[in-house]
């Protein structure tokens, strides 16, 4: 295929230069070691099946969790002003999600033995909700800090009572999370 | 200018990835972040990639690799570091595909050539991440809910995927890095782009967030400081049998009553001048040795006992064994992981024993009783249990 054009970055006007180059050559053969293996190993690796949750694992994060994603930023955009209560509110929401994700397999407990209490041995639905709330109400402290810093940058009132109210340091660095999709 | 004002401004000015970017609305669809977020999963799945490899080889050693029995600890280390970091990586694998998902809408779908390509390649990265982070999370909570063999579907997984890696490295290489230096010149001028690189900053902290909490939740198999704090961990470190974890149990091996069977005794047999047949009695007289020696699993967590029995090395030197002898140890659990290998390093290496005690207690039957193999710097499935004949090599 010689003449064809170097793939391009998405971005438009950069040029993407050699390094495609390097990275196919490089890249390539290993993916064809790996390849290769699965069909040494098929006894092993069961290659369709192992295929199938290859391409699906693609297909089930593009068109259904992050549509999921996408609907849950819009219904936010709708009801949430933008501001640092939806931005807040965006990190809540989806560390919750992330948390939850993490520990399905774990709180379901689909690899429980009974002759075996040392593995799955906590109560992991009770720990989940824990780090939930914690999630949540490291987004409330986050909220109160910021509409104080918002309120003491406002327009000046009473000098002192706002240098008073005025939080940490620390505080003044936390950023504003992304708000919506 | 109210902060919303700034914020479109700002946005406008951003280079946004794709066409269709007009309506993800959210200024951190665009290449620095993407870069970042792409450079800590570069790092993350290096460091996953290397233990994983890493741990293969330990298991199925090439002729050209031979794994030091020193130091110790070393593998809980390395197997810790690939669970922790794979475990931490989902929130970061999920915050970078978000980022750039524009694309995945972009039109015309396919630009060139070239783009056709970096496409393509994009499956096998994506499919590949995923099933990574999916099928090694379901493992370390024991769920199978497939047919094919684990380790060796994520291990030929993880080539196609490091792959696909470094081709996606080599075609983003040039954006990448005028996002990264765009930012540095727009940092000079900050005014225009003050809000949405707040905006970034703001996201990537949220998403520091997220993979520090998944972080401490899992962990704390692996770092025993964490473990109170870890609620999504498989184990407690304490947690089993004689206050340690147990991966595969008595039952499930069907070796519950060898500890009472009259007729069990230690075989070492093959290349030596003496076989020997050792009964239980005979091992409690031969002179004991004891080491604090970690159980590493595979899974990641990890646990230190203190085992006591009769050094393998002096077995070999009993049975009159050569000097480099390797050793397969050999188990009344004749399932997949009922038997392992002994290099030189590890057969010669004093605190390699067949352990009788731990704790100073008789093995319980789950700890691989009446006599299990426990050595420094070997993998949990390697510490084989219900041990019944050496043969030397």
């Amino acid at each position: 295929m010689s003449g064809a054009p170097a793939p391009t970055a998405p971005a438009g006007p950069v040029r993407a230069g050699r390094a495609p180059w390097v990275g196919a050559i490089v890249g390539v053969p290993i993916m064809g070691y790996g390849l290769r293996g699965v069909f040494v190993d098929a006894a092993s690796t069961k290659p369709a099946e192992l295929g199938r949750w290859l391409v699906g694992g693609a297909l089930v994060h593009d068109l259904v969790l992050v549509p999921l994603v996408l609907v849950a930023g819009w219904v936010l955009h709708r009801v949430v002003r933008a501001g640092p209560t939806r931005s807040v509110l965006t990190w809540c929401l989806a560390t919750s999600g992330v948390l939850a994700l993490v520990a399905w397999p774990f709180v379901r407990g689909y690899g429980r033995q009974a002759s075996n209490p040392s593995l799955l041995a906590r109560d992991y639905a009770r720990g989940l909700a824990v780090y939930i709330a914690v999630v949540w109400a490291v987004g409330a402290v986050v909220l109160v800090a910021e509409t104080v810093r918002r309120r003491r940058s406002g327009p000046p009132r009473s000098g002192r009572r706002a240098r008073e109210a005025a939080p940490p340091a620390s505080v003044e660095a936390t950023p504003v999370v992304s708000d919506g999709v | 200018m109210s902060f919303e004002g700034v914020r479109r401004r700002g946005a406008a000015a951003v280079e946004r990835v794709g066409d269709p970017a007009e309506r993800f609305t959210n200024p951190v669809h665009e290449a620095r972040t993407a870069a970042i977020l792409g450079i800590a999963l570069a790092v993350a799945f290096t460091a996953c990639f290397t233990t994983g490899v890493l741990s293969h080889l330990i298991q199925n050693p090439p002729s050209w690799f031979a794994w030091p029995s020193r130091p110790a600890g070393f593998y809980r280390i390395t197997q810790g570091v690939h669970v922790t970091t794979g475990l931490a990586s989902v929130p970061l694998l999920l915050a970078k595909l978000w980022v750039v998902y524009p694309h995945f809408t972009a039109l015309p779908p396919v630009r060139s050539v070239g783009h056709f390509f970096a496409r393509l390649a994009l499956l096998p990265l994506v499919g590949g991440a995923v099933f990574l982070m999916v099928s090694g999370v379901a493992n370390v909570a024991r769920w199978y809910p497939w047919t094919f063999f684990f380790p060796r579907a994520h291990f030929w997984a993880a080539w196609i995927t490091i792959g696909a890696l470094v081709v996606h490295v080599g075609v983003q290489w040039a954006t990448s890095r005028a996002a990264l230096r765009r930012a540095a010149v727009a940092e000079r001028n900050p005014i225009l782009v003050r809000a949405t690189s707040g905006e970034r900053r703001g996201f990537l902290a949220g998403v520091a967030g997220a993979v520090g909490l998944v972080w401490v939740a899992t962990s704390g198999g692996t770092v025993a400081v964490l473990s109170p704090l870890s609620a999504l961990a498989q184990r407690r470190p304490e947690d089993g049998p004689q206050g340690l974890p147990v991966n595969k149990t008595a039952v499930g091996a069907g070796t519950e009553e060898l500890a009472d069977d009259p007729t069990w005794a230690l075989l070492v047999e093959g290349r030596v001048d003496t076989p020997l047949r050792l009964t239980a009695a005979d091992l409690a007289a031969l002179p004991q040795r004891s080491a604090t020696l970690p159980i590493a699993c595979v899974e990641g967590w990890s646990a230190s006992a203190r085992w006591t029995g009769v050094p393998v090395r002096d077995l070999l030197a009993l049975a009159g064994a050569a000097g480099d002898a390797e050793v397969r140890v050999e188990s009344a659990d004749d399932s997949l992981y009922g038997r392992s290998d002994l290099n030189r390093s590890h057969a010669a290496d004093p605190d390699t024993l067949l352990a009788l005690l731990v704790n100073d207690e008789p093995l319980h039957p789950d700890h691989g009783a009446p006599l299990r193999l426990i050595g420094p710097n070997r993998p949990g499935v390697m510490q084989t249990k219900w041990v019944t004949r050496l043969v030397v090599r």
